[in-house]
């Protein structure tokens, strides 16, 4: 019995700071474009169901990203992605941080590491079809090779 | 009771033969750099390193500001929060310039890395 006790109070401690956690919350934004990067249709469509709920301001939160623990660390990561490269934001970008946002995402392309294993998993409408990525790739590859600060385009 | 001295001295040995005999030396550690950020802008700018010896670049983030040291050729991204310091471990670099910046202010000032 006493095992039985002990094992109803640890389920009990758990579901108390579950329901106490919902009370820390997490700032799920979407804040006004600046300048939204304006792709070829073919890339914006690739770009928009693969990329744009972590590196835009146009994230489409899922229901979990309501329920805490998760949504701390889904609201993090939406934020440290929004950092690292943000597409609703390229034409606030210097032209040399544009440069070098195109560069990280053709590395990051070639070595399979966007998007992430776990995020295709649980959205598997964000997988990119060998074609896909290979588009993906020569649109960076023409951003880079053009001169020009503008708008990326093939 | 078998004595567990024999098993320890045994470990003990092996592991002196792996520092000894593992191809890292002192040497190797010899070659380190820092970097600071504060107001804004990375000191200093310009680094100049001895090319084809390993580097290890110390980065101190004395700022109030979360900021991320990024270098595309090198290959290396870190964020760091205020305060914090990190260790950039580099191979051996080839004759070059090597540039590095805050991904996170995009007015913060680059800076370079250069080998020779």
């Amino acid at each position: 019995m006493t095992l039985a006790r002990s094992a109803w109070t640890a389920i009990v401690a758990v579901a108390a700071a579950l329901i106490a956690a919902q009370f820390v919350p997490a700032k799920r934004t979407n804040p006004p474009a600046q300048g939204a990067l304006a792709p070829p249709p073919g890339i914006e469509a690739t770009l928009r169901r693969a990329c744009y709920d972590c590196h835009s301001n146009e994230t489409r939160w899922p229901w979990y990203s309501r329920v805490a623990p998760i949504s701390w660390l889904i609201v993090r990561d939406v934020e440290m992605a929004r950092k690292e490269i943000n597409f609703s934001e390229w034409g606030s970008y210097y032209p040399a941080t544009r440069r070098r946002k195109l560069e990280w995402m053709g590395r990051a392309l070639r070595e399979g590491k966007m998007p992430p294993r776990l995020y295709e998993l649980m959205h598997p409408g964000a997988r990119l079809a060998d074609a896909d990525r290979a588009a993906l790739e020569r649109w960076v590859e023409s951003g880079l090779a053009t001169p020009s600060p503008g708008k990326t385009s093939e | 009771m078998k004595s567990a001295i024999p098993t320890l001295f045994a470990a003990a040995t092996l592991l002196v033969a792996f520092h000894l005999f593992s191809g890292r030396t002192a040497a190797e550690e010899t070659n380190v750099a820092s970097i600071r950020f504060a107001d804004h802008h990375f000191t200093p700018q310009t680094l100049t390193v001895t090319a084809g010896e390993p580097l290890a670049v110390k980065v101190i983030n004395s700022s109030n500001e979360t900021i991320e040291f990024e270098s595309f050729k090198l290959n290396r991204e870190v964020a760091m929060t205020p305060g914090e310091t990190i260790t950039v471990r580099l191979p051996p670099l080839r004759p070059g310039t090597y540039d590095f910046y805050d991904d996170f202010h995009q007015d913060v000032p680059e800076g370079s890395i250069i080998a020779k």
